[in-house]
């Protein structure tokens, strides 16, 4: 008996929440639907979000601090020693620019959105945005490229400190030869030393 | 009761027309005959691509989503720009099926359910072929579904197409025998197996429809066939023979492309039959509810119900999760088909006194 | 009348060609489709012969019935990798001689059947049978379909024996 009874209090229930579950999936049709229509609609990203990265390369003193704090190595950089005519003019935190940046990568195919770039920078030129929508066709779209020199003033720079090089080399090994001019009394200093 | 000559509309349209004078009457029966196939098979077509995209947005509204909002207004064109996709897509037969077979298989279970369209009593005068033996005509017809779905999952040559081959086939087998009971109860009730006639036994506003009139076991056998044609019809929850999670798409992995979307349609239009069949058994076919409403023609009532019974499909399938196998026995032997057999005999005695 | 035994003609051979298909088929499972066919090319027959209720449950019960079932033997029974499911050619002498003596005895009976050949010049009516096989079935021949129904619910009480578990 108390099987038969079972049996029908299974039916009872199993229509009972069937019925349940149909007034609330009634209900729901008739709900406010939650859905952004993306591209048209969107939510704010919250202000402490990590996305592109870009580099206001103005500001940048070209410290390499990013590119050593990097855990993914996105960062490359090139450096070139202000010759004693040019000026750079100062950053915004008061510091002199001291170096060229003919080149200042960021590889956002590697980039991790760590946000670990952003806190040494000594100027905050290097900062994440709001941009998350940068996808492309081609990988290497996705290297940004900062420098504000032309690739005609990175050749003459280039000239220019390959000169410099040339010209610190070419004094080195003046001073060599000086030095090894005068072998006598360095060797005898020397001589004298031992 | 007993008619002498089978109705047909089509028949009676082209005798009509005395352009096709010359032609033998045989000749003019298969002309209807192929017209009516191609109506319906539009019928089919067209109520699909509407089913699916009201489907698509009940889903998401329940879900408190959208649905598809892009393609036309509130995407109205998305199941047509499907199609199209589907239309184009390359047909691939993969290696080590059989052929013959995997190429019959979706144009038998496609054909079973636009045959069944022939008997359906759309409107007082409009009617494929009033067959006399109708609602058997029904059930002969759509017994033809299971080879056709077993011939699919054969000869696909895939473990997931002969597992969900094997749970249709053992499922609709199954749940034919609570859908012909309750069909019996409709039947018992009007005294007749055409499907006219027994629209017509319910004449006269909607406490005379079977579901009410014969109050509760009209009611029992309504909702006996109502879930078990979702069974037949492998819709949620009764899905099992194609259940995503389990066996990817069951028969109808190897599917694709055209051949997969004349399954899809199959489908479709079994919900459509299936809402009909239950609309002329049960809810007074093209009848009007209330005398005073007589006015709405009745091909507009026979769809307003049929669309309200695929709109309770679809409310389903969103709401209820899928049964286990022996829920599903459970369910067909143990509970249905014992009440189908009270309600049979309730019905019984409700027309012997 | 010429389209409509042109229409016969073409169920014939249907009926015929996949039952020839369904004994000379080496691939147990074309045999199994084509006796579909077959089976129902033989209900498009009977709707020939004015047999609507019989056609309707040659079709539920055949094809519905026998032929699920014989397809779930087939599909239980093989491997799903091994398509060779092939019927062998084994005892032709006893086959070839049963055949024959089947073919005899239905041809006597054909020939013996007083068959009443309905005149082609008038239009027949055609009235539907599903009432008086009913009638039938519940005054004269009562007996055998009682029987009938015993016999059916025997079988269904020994497959639920069988299939019950040992320690029930």
């Amino acid at each position: 008996m108390q099987s038969v009874n079972q049996y029908f209090l299974n039916i009872y229930i199993a229509i009972k929440s069937v019925l349940i579950g149909m007034s609330i999936t009634f209900r729901h049709l008739f709900t406010k639907s939650v859905t952004v229509q993306y591209p048209r609609e969107r939510l704010p990203i919250p202000g402490t979000s990590r996305n592109l990265l870009l580099n206001k390369i103005e500001d940048c003193i070209g410290c390499d601090q990013c590119v050593r704090v990097c855990p993914v190595n996105c960062i490359t950089m090139d450096t070139i020693k202000v010759f004693p005519e040019d000026d750079l003019g100062l950053a915004s935190d008061g510091s002199k620019k001291r170096l060229w940046l003919p080149r200042f990568d960021i590889d956002m195919a590697k980039c991790c959105y760590c946000g670990l770039c952003t806190y040494p920078c000594p100027t905050e030129c290097l900062i994440m945005t709001d941009e998350y929508e940068y996808a492309t066709y081609e990988r290497n779209d996705l290297v940004f490229k900062f420098t504000d020199l032309d690739p005609i003033q990175i050749a003459e720079l280039k000239e220019k400190d390959h000169i410099r090089s040339m010209e610190k080399e070419k004094k080195k090994l003046e001073t060599a030869k000086q030095a090894a001019a005068k072998p006598g009394k360095n060797g005898g200093k020397s001589g004298e030393g031992t | 009761m007993i008619q002498a000559e089978y109705y047909n509309i089509f028949v009676k349209i082209i005798d009509q027309l005395a352009v096709l004078d010359f032609l033998p009457p045989v000749w003019k029966f298969i002309l209807a005959s192929v017209i009516a196939a191609l109506v319906f098979f539009h019928v089919i077509a067209i109520f699909a691509l509407v089913a699916i995209w009201v489907e698509r947005k009940v889903a998401g509204h329940i879900q408190d989503r959208l649905g598809p909002m892009e393609t036309g207004w509130h995407g109205v064109l998305q199941t047509l720009a499907d199609a199209i996709k589907l239309l184009i897509k390359e047909d691939i037969i993969a290696g080590g099926i059989d052929r013959r077979l995997f190429v019959l298989a979706p144009v038998i279970v496609f054909m079973t359910a636009l045959a069944v369209f022939v008997v359906f009593p759309v409107g007082e005068n409009f009617i494929v072929s009033d067959l006399n033996i109708g609602i058997l005509y029904i059930v002969a017809i759509s017994t033809l579904v299971v080879p056709g779905i077993i011939m699919a999952g054969w000869s696909s040559n895939n473990k997931w197409s002969l597992f969900g081959a094997m749970r249709s086939a053992a499922q609709i087998v199954s749940y034919e025998v609570p859908v012909g009971l309750a069909i019996v109860c409709a039947v018992m009730a009007a005294g007749s197996l055409s499907m006219q006639t027994i629209v017509e036994s319910q004449a006269g506003g909607f406490w005379n429809w079977f579901i009410f009139s014969k109050f509760p076991f009209g009611f029992i056998a309504f909702f006996i066939y109502f879930v078990a044609s979702l069974a037949e019809i492998n819709r949620t929850p009764f899905d099992l023979p194609e259940a995503e999670s389990e066996i990817v798409a069951g028969y109808m992995t190897e599917y694709s492309g055209m051949r997969w979307s004349f399954f899809f349609l199959a489908e479709y239009g079994n919900m459509l039959a299936v809402g009909a069949i239950a609309t002329t058994l049960f809810l007074g076919g093209w009848q009007t509810p209330i005398s005073l409403l007589s006015f709405i023609p009745g091909p507009v009532w026979f769809t307003a119900k049929t669309m309200f019974l695929v709109f309770v499909h679809i409310w389903l399938r969103w709401t209820l999760p899928r049964l286990r196998v022996d829920q599903l026995m459970y369910m067909c032997w143990k509970v249905l088909t014992p009440f189908a057999f009270v309600s049979i005999f309730g019905i019984g005695l409700w027309m012997t006194f | 009348m010429i389209g409509k035994d042109i229409i016969f003609i073409i169920f014939a051979v249907i009926t015929v060609g996949s039952a020839a298909l369904v004994v000379f088929s080496k691939k147990i499972i074309y045999a199994a489709f084509s006796l579909m066919l077959s089976l129902f090319g033989v209900a498009a027959l009977f709707v020939f012969l004015n047999a609507d209720f019989l056609a309707a449950v040659q079709v539920i019960v055949y094809v519905g019935g026998i032929l699920v079932l014989i397809l779930f033997g087939v599909l239980l029974t093989v491997k799903i990798s091994s398509d060779n499911v092939i019927s062998h050619l084994s005892q032709r002498i006893w086959g070839s001689i049963a055949a024959v003596g089947m073919f005899v005895l239905i041809f006597i009976a054909i020939t013996r059947t007083n068959w009443t050949i309905l005149d082609k010049s008038e239009d027949v009516v055609y009235y539907p049978q599903s009432e008086a096989i009913g009638i039938q079935l519940l005054t004269n021949y009562i007996l055998p379909f009682e029987v009938a129904s015993i016999l059916l619910l025997a079988a269904l009480i020994g497959a639920m024996f069988l299939v019950r578990p040992e320690n029930k």
